[in-house]
Parts: structure tokens; C-alpha cells; sequence
């Protein structure tokens, strides 16, 4: 037997490389799964529970118990569907934009009214929704959202309400690709899932040209109608790249006249490791905005965390008496400003000035900035994971007496008596889940700088390395750290 | 066509004005004629055991004996475990009960009060800010 790598060998590995690559797993071929997902009302009907739980919390935020623990709209927001919606998006893709209940509504309202404006072509970037996205987590942590049923369920309802106005107004997905921030959050944190809606065969679209995926489905008789709408998003399927912007609506899976699109598996945070030009979306190294979406996606992670243990009122009441501040939105919003815009702005921007002069990368300061701020989305998901898995896991019951509860003082006590003790999993099962999910996350964060560094630096690729893995390695402290603290879940946060 | 037009926002309107008017807050559930007065010791309230003193006098002032009293505490967020403790009469008309509060943060504190009557009574305390050792 000899050693030595024979032709055969090249052609078996390259058969391999091959298979590997044209064979992913494909949840659209899996049986009745795939059919259903496949079937062109299937986002309708995903859609329609949701909207009625929607509904259900709305109603019961503004007229049931006022106690948080007890009613549906402060349990299933703040402890089911942020932990549900983080899981899924770990171990699948971005299935809550394809069920998303304010879609229904607003497919809905669009039979009958027809929007007739484009949107300004100035908003057309990420920076309302990361604003808002920001403002979220700031007002979430100013007016105690989590303990408030009715603030919960007002959120709700103007949600429902902004859907309707931009997409009433405005053309296209609008509201998910400019507006929304949960969609912003999800479209972020879906590049580190497993599985993109992808073309199955590059070829089949080269010899397409009718590009239905984009332009949408015509009538044969008539090409003004349209039978089957394209991609609203503006992601054209054979330049698409990763999951950002898209909402999993499979719009482009049923007006592709090839069956060529499928839901294909890949390397998770793969779509981080390179830079393509992505259709509708660009290039990420040349996308400021979507680089502080990034950041604020990792820093909120840490800041969201940070509101819910001890040491955040100790830093917060002595800020206080040394700025002699006494209102809360100020000392919140210096909070805020030091998290999302300072701390990044030092960690990467020391970072990046360090990989210029030792690795001497051949890029610019802020571009090699934006580049590496992508790395950070596994760090950040992690954190995300582990906050909201910890609510998640260790109030995972608490929604079958609120249902109790909820039925009962309906007058129909079906489900019986609330059983208020029922309440998740125990400490010592959701505890190394925590870690688990920051592990999960530093590992995919340093493999990305690695991979990056590989690429800017060659074989000063360590050097390249070392700057931002020192970053990765520091927030991941960080994380463990918060995960250490005494849990302190105040509505005020200057209390005490 | 022209109706459904108008009745979309129309039904908008009536569930955002039916909204607006729901916002307000269900006030403490109380019985005609009994006086309840509630309080949490030690002050300030930290994590650990607190102490949740009930007493119960009627419009006369004469105390209220053999009440049920079951003590319920929640955190302010949800998915949190609640804290249960039967009050226990320590003297006439008065009652009490140990509760351990197991975290820091917002709680809320509920009496469930069954008078020997069998009328109910429900009481909220807001305990803001129960502070970690």
C-alpha cells in the first residue's frame, strides 16, 4: 500500500468537495413539511394563530390582571416568544418573519388598499431601525416594560398600527426591510442560522430570464398581472447572499417556475466569514448601517442583560451623585450612549488600529472596522440566547395557569384551576444552557476573525487575530460575569 | 366595495378607542365593613425572609378573628416562581406570615383573605426595590 496521493485520490476528494457542496439538506424536500412550506398560503395560515394570540394579548394586556406574572401579554412577550423566537433562529432560520402575525394584517388590508408611494430613497439603509431598535431596549428599560401588561399590550397594538400605516403608504416590504426592529434583530441574528432560502442550482437561474423570483409571477395572457409576487425585499435569489433581509416569506419559492429555490442547510455564521456583494443588500464592509445594527445587536445584548443584575443600580445611583442627575431618562440614556456608541467605538476602533500596525492589513481604519464588527453577531447571539433561554427555560410553564387563569375569569374554566406553581425548568438544567449559548457564541465569533484575519493578513494572519480576539474574549467575560450576578429586576431603575 | 373601505378603519378606530378606555387599573378588592391593614418587616425589605403582618377589625374596630389568609408573592417579571405562605392568627384579628423573597427587584405582594363568612377580600402591596444582600 502505498502512501503517496494517486489521481484517483484528487478525483475522490474533489467528488467529495462536490457532494458536500451540491447535496445540503433541503427542508422544502422533506415530506409534508416541505409541502406545507410550499404551499402558497402557508405563510397565511402560520400567520393566523399567531395573530390571534396577538390579538388575545392585546386584549387581555389591556383589560386583564395588571400583575405581569399573571397575564398573557407581559408572560408571552417578555418570557415565550423572545426566547421561542432566539431558539429557532439558533437551530433553524428566521421562521417567525415567515409567520409574523403583522403580516396577516397587512396582507390583509393591502386587498383593498393599494400603496402608491415608493419610499424615500434617503431612508432607504438600516439607521431608523437601528435607532429604534436602540429605543426599544432604552424604553424597555426606562418604563420597566416587562412588568407593565398594559404598556405590553400598547406595543402590541401600535405595532399593528405602524405596519399598517407604512405599508398602507409605502410599496414593497417596507415596513420589514426599513422600518421594523424586530426584524432588523431577527434578519442579524439569522446570519448565524443554519439554514437560507437559496437557489438549488446556479445553472438553472443562469438560463433563466424571466427572473420571476424578483419580478414576480405574470399572468401568461396578460404580463401587467401579476399571479405570484416576487421577493418584496428586493433580494434577487442568484445573487442572494445569507439571511439578511430575509424574512423566510418564500414569495420566491413559489413564483420560481423552476423549483429551483429550496431551504438548504449550511455552516452557521458562514455568511460572516466573506464579504460578497449580496443582492438588495451590498456589500456588509461598505454598509455603515448595518455594521451599527451588528453592534447594537451585540452591545444591547450586553446592556439588556446588564439592567436585570445588581452592580447596574450601584453604577447608576453613584453616576448620579457624581453627575448630580437625578432623572432617570438621563442617567439611562448616558448609560446607553457609553454601551452602544462609546465602548464599541473603543474596543474596535483600538482594535482595528492595532491590526493596521502589526498585521499591516492593507485597508483603512473604518472599513476594517465595519468588516470585523460582523464577528461579533455570534457574541452577541449568544448573550441573547442565554438572557432570553434563561427566561425562557426557567419560566417555560408559567403560560398554562396564566391560559387557567385567563379562561376562569372568562367564565370558562376549562383548562381548571390555575396552577400557579407550575413554573419551568430548574436552575441546575438551565444554568449550563447559559453557558452553553455564550461558549457557542465566543466560538463562532473567534472562528469568523480568524477566518477574516486568514484573508487581510496572510501570514501575519495571528497578529491579524490576536486584536480582536482579545475583544471577543473581553465580551465574552463580560457575558460570564453578567450571567454570575444576582438577578435584580427593578421597574426603576434609580430605586434603592 | 366602498363600505368595506370604510368599515376597515372604522373598526380600527372602535378597537383603539375601546382600548384607550381600558387602560385604567383594578383598584384593591375590598369588603364593606372590614378594615385591612397590611405591612412587610424588616424595612428596607431585603432578599430572604420578610415577615407580612395582616390585621383585620370590623367598622366597630372590634378585630376580626378566623380568617383565612394565603400570602402570594411575584416578581414584577414574569416566568418567575411565586412565593405562597398561610398566614397564621398570632392574636385576635391579627395575623402573620413569613415569606422568603428569593430575589432582588420589584415584587408584589397579594393577600388572599377569606373572612370566616366566607366573604373574600384581595390586597396588592407594591414592595419596589427588594434589595440583594
Amino acid at each position: 500500500m502505498s502512501n503517496s496521493p494517486s489521481p484517483n485520490d484528487d478525483l475522490e476528494d474533489d467528488l467529495t468537495d462536490d457532494f458536500v457542496e451540491s447535496v445540503p439538506f433541503d427542508l422544502l424536500l422533506v415530506p409534508v413539511v416541505g409541502r406545507l412550506l410550499k404551499w402558497r398560503h402557508s405563510r397565511t395560515v402560520l400567520g393566523i394563530p399567531l395573530l390571534i394570540v396577538s390579538l388575545a394579548m392585546i386584549l387581555h394586556g389591556l383589560f386583564g390582571p395588571t400583575i405581569s406574572p399573571k397575564n398573557l401579554a407581559t408572560v408571552l412577550t417578555w418570557v415565550h416568544f423572545r426566547g421561542a423566537l432566539v431558539l429557532v433562529i439558533l437551530v433553524a432560520g428566521n421562521f417567525f418573519c415567515m409567520a409574523c402575525p403583522f403580516m396577516v394584517a397587512r396582507n390583509a388590508m393591502r386587498r383593498f388598499i393599494r400603496p402608491r408611494f415608493n419610499w424615500p430613497r434617503g431612508l432607504r439603509n438600516k439607521w431608523a431601525a437601528v435607532v429604534m431598535f436602540a429605543l426599544i431596549l432604552f424604553a424597555y428599560e426606562l418604563f420597566g416594560l416587562w412588568s407593565s401588561p398594559w404598556l405590553t399590550a400598547w406595543i402590541i397594538a401600535g405595532y399593528f398600527l405602524a405596519v399598517l400605516v407604512v405599508d398602507g403608504l409605502f410599496k414593497h416590504a417596507t415596513f420589514c426591510k426599513y422600518v421594523c426592529p424586530l426584524g432588523q434583530f431577527n434578519f442579524i441574528a439569522s446570519t448565524v442560522s443554519p439554514l437560507e432560502v437559496e437557489v438549488r442550482d446556479q445553472q438553472v437561474c443562469t438560463g433563466c430570464h424571466t427572473k420571476d423570483c424578483i419580478r414576480g409571477r405574470r399572468d401568461p395572457r396578460s404580463d401587467l398581472v401579476l399571479v405570484q409576487r416576487g421577493c418584496e425585499l428586493a433580494l434577487f435569489l442568484p445573487a442572494k447572499a445569507g439571511n439578511m433581509d430575509c424574512t423566510f416569506c418564500l414569495d420566491c419559492v413559489h413564483a420560481c417556475p423552476h423549483d429551483n429555490i429550496g431551504i438548504l442547510s449550511r455552516l452557521p455564521a458562514s455568511e460572516l466569514m466573506t464579504d460578497p456583494r449580496r443582492s438588495g443588500v451590498g456589500y456588509f464592509s461598505r454598509r455603515k448601517d448595518i455594521a451599527a445594527l451588528a453592534l447594537v445587536f451585540c452591545f444591547g445584548a450586553l446592556m439588556n442583560a446588564f439592567g436585570m443584575v445588581s452592580p447596574a443600580y450601584t453604577v447608576e445611583s453613584r453616576l448620579g451623585h457624581l453627575l448630580h442627575i437625578q432623572s432617570q431618562a438621563s442617567i439611562l440614556g448616558l448609560l446607553f450612549i457609553a454601551f452602544l456608541v462609546v465602548e464599541p467605538a473603543i474596543l474596535l476602533g483600538g482594535a482595528a488600529w492595532v491590526t493596521r500596525s502589526c498585521a499591516q492589513v492593507n485597508r483603512a481604519w473604518l472599513p476594517l472596522m465595519l468588516r470585523y464588527a460582523y464577528a461579533l453577531v455570534p457574541l452577541g447571539f449568544g448573550m441573547w440566547l442565554a438572557h432570553y433561554g434563561f427566561h425562557f427555560f426557567s419560566g417555560l410553564y408559567t403560560i398554562v395557569p396564566v391560559t387557567q387563569n385567563a379562561l376562569a375569569s372568562l367564565g370558562w374554566p376549562i383548562l381548571g384551576e390555575p396552577r400557579w406553581m407550575l413554573v419551568g425548568l430548574p436552575k441546575y438544567v438551565v444554568e449550563p444552557l447559559e453557558f452553553g449559548f455564550l461558549l457557542l457564541g465566543l466560538a463562532g465569533s473567534l472562528l469568523i476573525v480568524w477566518r477574516l484575519a486568514e484573508e487581510d493578513a496572510g501570514k501575519r494572519r495571528i497578529r491579524a487575530f490576536l486584536p480582536w480576539a482579545v475583544v471577543c474574549v473581553g465580551l465574552f467575560a463580560a457575558s460570564i460575569w453578567l450571567m454570575t450576578q444576582p438577578m435584580d429586576m427593578r421597574a426603576t431603575m434609580m430605586a434603592g | 366595495m366602498r363600505g368595506r373601505q370604510v368599515a376597515a378603519p372604522m373598526l380600527c378606530g372602535a378597537v383603539l378607542c375601546g382600548a384607550m378606555t381600558g387602560g385604567c387599573h383594578r383598584a384593591n378588592g375590598g369588603v364593606a365593613g372590614i378594615a385591612v391593614k397590611e405591612r412587610l418587616q424588616p424595612q428596607p425589605v431585603r432578599v430572604g425572609p420578610s415577615v407580612v403582618g395582616v390585621e383585620l377589625s370590623d367598622t366597630a374596630g372590634k378585630p376580626v378573628s378566623h380568617a383565612a389568609i394565603i400570602v402570594e408573592a411575584d416578581m414584577t417579571h414574569p416566568g418567575m416562581s411565586p412565593v405562597f405562605a398561610d398566614a397564621k392568627e398570632i392574636a385576635a384579628g391579627s395575623y402573620s406570615a413569613t415569606i422568603n423573597l428569593n430575589m432582588g427587584g420589584d415584587w408584589v405582594v397579594l393577600l388572599h383573605i377569606k373572612l370566616a363568612d366566607g366573604r373574600k377580600i384581595e390586597r396588592q402591596m407594591d414592595v419596589k426595590g427588594v434589595q440583594t444582600n
